[in-house]
């Protein structure tokens, strides 16, 4: 086997579920887990197509939570210059 | 182009540290909350991390563990990843990675769920593992 693994965004996916709120980090890790033990029997075809799940659930948990929060943070910005703003016109 | 990403993370970096070293997320409403925590009341994985950032930004290490406890372990996994690949890469060593054995992954994700359920146990001592 002199073939390299397929990249298994195992680190990606856990600091996805530990340091995003949401826990689509933990379909990366089951996804990572299926890179490693198909690459270990063989299998690269099959490797190479869970280490492409594993980034799009990872990639796709980091844009949602990226997303959240962005409009969140408009969301309390906007309000709180709407309040300002209403309290400098009284 | 590639700079340009590099330097966009760095930035984004920057400004993250600084507002976790200056602005308490526990004495502050304005950073957003778990979606989960809000919806459903459950404690996620995650939650705490907001708050262990900023602890461990004033080096605070008790306080970390105590607002979330994989914390520690995600950093730690992030650290030994970043050195094998660096060793590996840079230097053309051939060490294993941990991280690529078939177990690894479902012993990260038994860890994780397992952390998961026992946070939300409102009884004592696996309330200590739910943030504060």
């Amino acid at each position: 086997m002199d073939q390299k693994s397929p990249k298994n965004y195992l680190v990606e996916s856990i600091l996805v579920t530990i340091f995003c709120c949401l826990p689509f980090g933990i379909a990366g890790i089951v996804f990572a887990s299926q890179v490693n033990s198909k690459f270990a029997v063989g299998d690269f075809e099959g490797a190479l197509s869970a280490s492409k799940s594993a980034k799009k659930w990872m990639t796709w948990g980091l844009i949602l939570s990226i997303l959240y929060y962005v409009i969140i943070y408009f969301l309390i910005f906007g309000l709180l210059g709407i309040t300002l703003l209403s309290v400098g016109n009284n | 182009m590639r700079k340009f990403k590099y330097f966009g993370f760095f930035l984004i970096g920057l400004v993250l540290i600084l507002l976790y070293f200056f602005v308490n997320p526990s004495e502050t409403n304005y950073y957003p909350k778990c979606p989960l925590y809000v919806t459903t009341g459950i404690y996620c994985p995650g939650c705490g991390s907001q708050r262990a950032t900023y602890e461990l930004l004033h080096f605070h290490f008790l306080g970390v563990l105590k607002q979330n406890l994989l914390y520690i372990l995600g950093i730690f996994i992030l650290v030994y990843h970043l050195i094998v690949s660096l060793l590996n890469t840079v230097f053309n060593k051939k060490i294993y990675n941990y991280l690529y054995h078939p177990k690894t992954p479902w012993i990260l994700l038994i860890i994780i769920l397992v952390f998961w359920v026992l946070r939300n146990l409102p009884y004592y001592p696996f309330n200590l593992l739910a943030p504060h």
